[in-house]
């Protein structure tokens, strides 16, 4: 896995192609990459310097936006909804995360091997994330009904009395958590598949000779191996288990009460529905403060993981 | 003999995955086929006794079903063009070509992965109205054109693959452009394929933004369709929808792209595993 750009050895090539002669600098390269940069500029950072702009301010919609310093952030800490959404989607990280990981782990292992079938195993695992997140918010909400809901009945079969699901505030984030892994398990099973497929056959054959068993052959060839891959998906479920909002949208809008309240939810409702643009951005700032957080204990225990492999 | 049996029980394990994977989908399906009055039972009937295809009907007549499926069937592929034209450029730029700022440039882009779109969605909202285009299919589409996956992926792509050819084609005098078109963009297939695949299904699914910045029935979006009006929550705010229709609804979003995956499965997996690892 390179997440970090590898330094460009192409550059002798260009300079012997004439795209780039040492003398007098070329616009071609420019002609090349401005098409995307004028809609990067436009669309992605200019926006994102914006909504860090727009996070000190008391904007509103209407009326002029005044610059208001921290006062946003000294007004977050006084939110109980905030502390809501935010401990809310803590939970749903914890839980998500972990289920994503252990089990799409064990899907790719289990469709990893050179059995009849397998294919139509890894299509038919992968298919739910095919369908749209809202598509499969509403399919669950239906699946989850306390009376008549699929899942309800089948659990009545085996002697487990009717669950309230999305109808009660205990049970709400359960729901959209068994929803999330249904729908994502899929994808990192994909991911993991293909981390599982750069291992080199010769190191199973060599610890098999050693007298490995299954066991030991999966804790010390395929776990530091896949290590890698394993930190990827781990980072790739972080961020969007924090992200975590159109299931939540379409079945339950954060309720009942705040229970599955989440950031995004705040974020969307406090920006879009009461037309705080000043203070839904700097939630939003938030946010990034912790997805950066992430991406740095993520890098950090990377670069010691690949260490602890060598 | 244990070869037997672990063959039994690999197969015993697949049906279980299988089936356990696949329910959901098949019940969304049966619901939707059934009569209202076979859906409100607690008894589990995978094929309805009778055979309906009135919610289909009812949802047609009611909701712009043809209309939202022509938006986000649109929108998607006019912003997985604009993203290959784009991304496939800018990629070559940054692997093959040198030129001042290259470093940091990749670097600036890179670094907008971590930046969340809820920082981006209230100034982008603002620029769409103050050029009067929120509520059009340009607020859809434009937005898509400054992703930065594809262009990470189509950098790593052409980093990976030799440049003679390239140098070839140039000492016979063709332009940078001409080299471009006739020589790299075909060998990057492969690469431009996951682009496509990526691009397409996350547009198709977009929900967040489309859901902020459409209004009217002529612009909004499938999933956006889908979540206002036939989901059961706003069923019960309305207070008159079906859970037959909501099924029928939801069946409606998920039949083609799951037709679609079934046929170009090889790809949709190819391209998400090179997001992954090879990117």
């Amino acid at each position: 896995m390179r997440i970090l750009p590898r330094t460009a050895e192409s550059g002798s090539y260009a300079a012997l192609a004439g795209l780039a002669p040492k003398r007098r600098p070329s616009l071609t390269p420019y002609y090349f990459i401005l098409p995307y940069l004028v809609f990067f500029v436009l669309f992605r950072l200019g926006p994102s310097l914006a909504g860090l702009g727009i996070a000190f301010t008391n904007w509103q919609a209407v009326g002029t936006p005044r610059f208001v310093g921290f006062a946003n952030f000294e007004a977050m800490a006084r939110d109980p909804r905030l502390g809501d959404a935010f401990q809310n989607t803590v939970f749903f990280a914890l839980l998500t995360v972990p289920t994503l990981i252990v089990l799409s782990l064990a899907l790719a292992l289990f469709l990893n091997q050179p059995r009849r079938g397998r294919a139509v195993g890894r299509v038919v695992v992968f298919m739910p994330y095919v369908i749209m997140s809202t598509v499969v918010g509403v399919l669950w909400t239906w699946i989850l009904d306390k009376d008549f809901g699929l899942l309800n009945v089948y659990l009545n079969f085996f002697g487990i009395a009717n669950v309230p699901w999305l109808v009660s505030e205990s049970t709400a984030m359960y729901g959209i958590i068994l929803t999330t892994v249904w729908w994502t398990v899929g994808y990192n099973m994909v991911l993991f598949l293909a981390g599982l497929q750069d291992i080199p056959h010769e190191l199973y054959e060599a610890a098999r000779i050693d007298g490995a068993r299954a066991w030991g052959v999966f804790r010390f060839v395929t776990l530091p191996l896949l290590a890698p891959t394993t930190f990827l998906v781990l980072m790739l479920t972080i961020i969007n288990s924090f992200q975590v909002f159109d299931q939540v949208y379409v079945m339950t809008s954060g309720g009942p009460g705040t229970a599955t309240l989440t950031l995004v939810q705040y974020i969307y409702t406090t920006s879009f529905q009461f037309q705080k643009f000043g203070y839904g951005s700097a939630v939003a700032l938030i946010l990034f403060g912790i997805l950066v957080i992430v991406a740095f204990f993520q890098i950090r225990g990377y670069r010691r993981g690949l260490k602890g492999v060598e | 003999m244990s070869r037997t049996i672990s063959r039994a029980a690999w197969y015993v394990l697949l049906v279980v995955v299988v089936a356990l994977v696949l329910a959901p989908a098949l019940w969304m399906l049966s619901t939707s086929i059934k009569p209202e009055r076979e859906i409100i039972t607690t008894q589990i009937r995978w094929i309805p006794q009778n055979f309906t295809v009135e919610h289909f009907q009812a949802i047609v007549q009611n909701y712009p079903m043809m209309q939202w499926l022509f938006n986000s069937l649109f929108t998607a592929t006019a912003a997985t063009l604009l993203v290959l034209v784009l991304d496939s450029m800018a990629g070559y730029a940054f692997a093959r070509m040198e030129f001042r700022g290259r470093g940091l440039l990749f670097m600036i882009v890179l670094s907008m992965l971590f930046v969340p779109i809820q920082i981006t969605v209230v100034p982008l909202f603002i620029l769409f109205s103050r050029l009067g285009l929120t509520d059009t299919y340009w607020a859809l589409i434009l937005p898509v054109g400054a992703n930065v996956t594809g262009v990470f992926l189509m950098r790593q792509f052409f980093l990976s693959i030799p440049g003679e050819l390239e140098e070839a084609a140039r000492v016979d005098g063709a332009s940078a452009f001409r080299v471009f078109w006739s020589v790299v963009l075909p060998l990057a297939r492969p690469a431009l394929t996951a682009v496509a695949i990526i691009t397409f299904l996350s547009t198709w699914n977009s929900f967040f933004w489309p859901l902020i910045v459409t209004r009217s029935d002529s612009v909004r979006t499938l999933p956006v369709g889908i979540a206002q009006f036939l989901s059961l929550r706003a069923g019960m705010v309305q207070g008159q929808m079906s859970i037959g229709q909501s099924m029928a609804g939801a069946v409606f979003a998920a039949l083609p792209p799951i037709v679609i995956f079934v046929i170009l499965q090889r790809y949709f997996i190819e391209g998400i595993s090179r997001t992954g690892i090879k990117g």
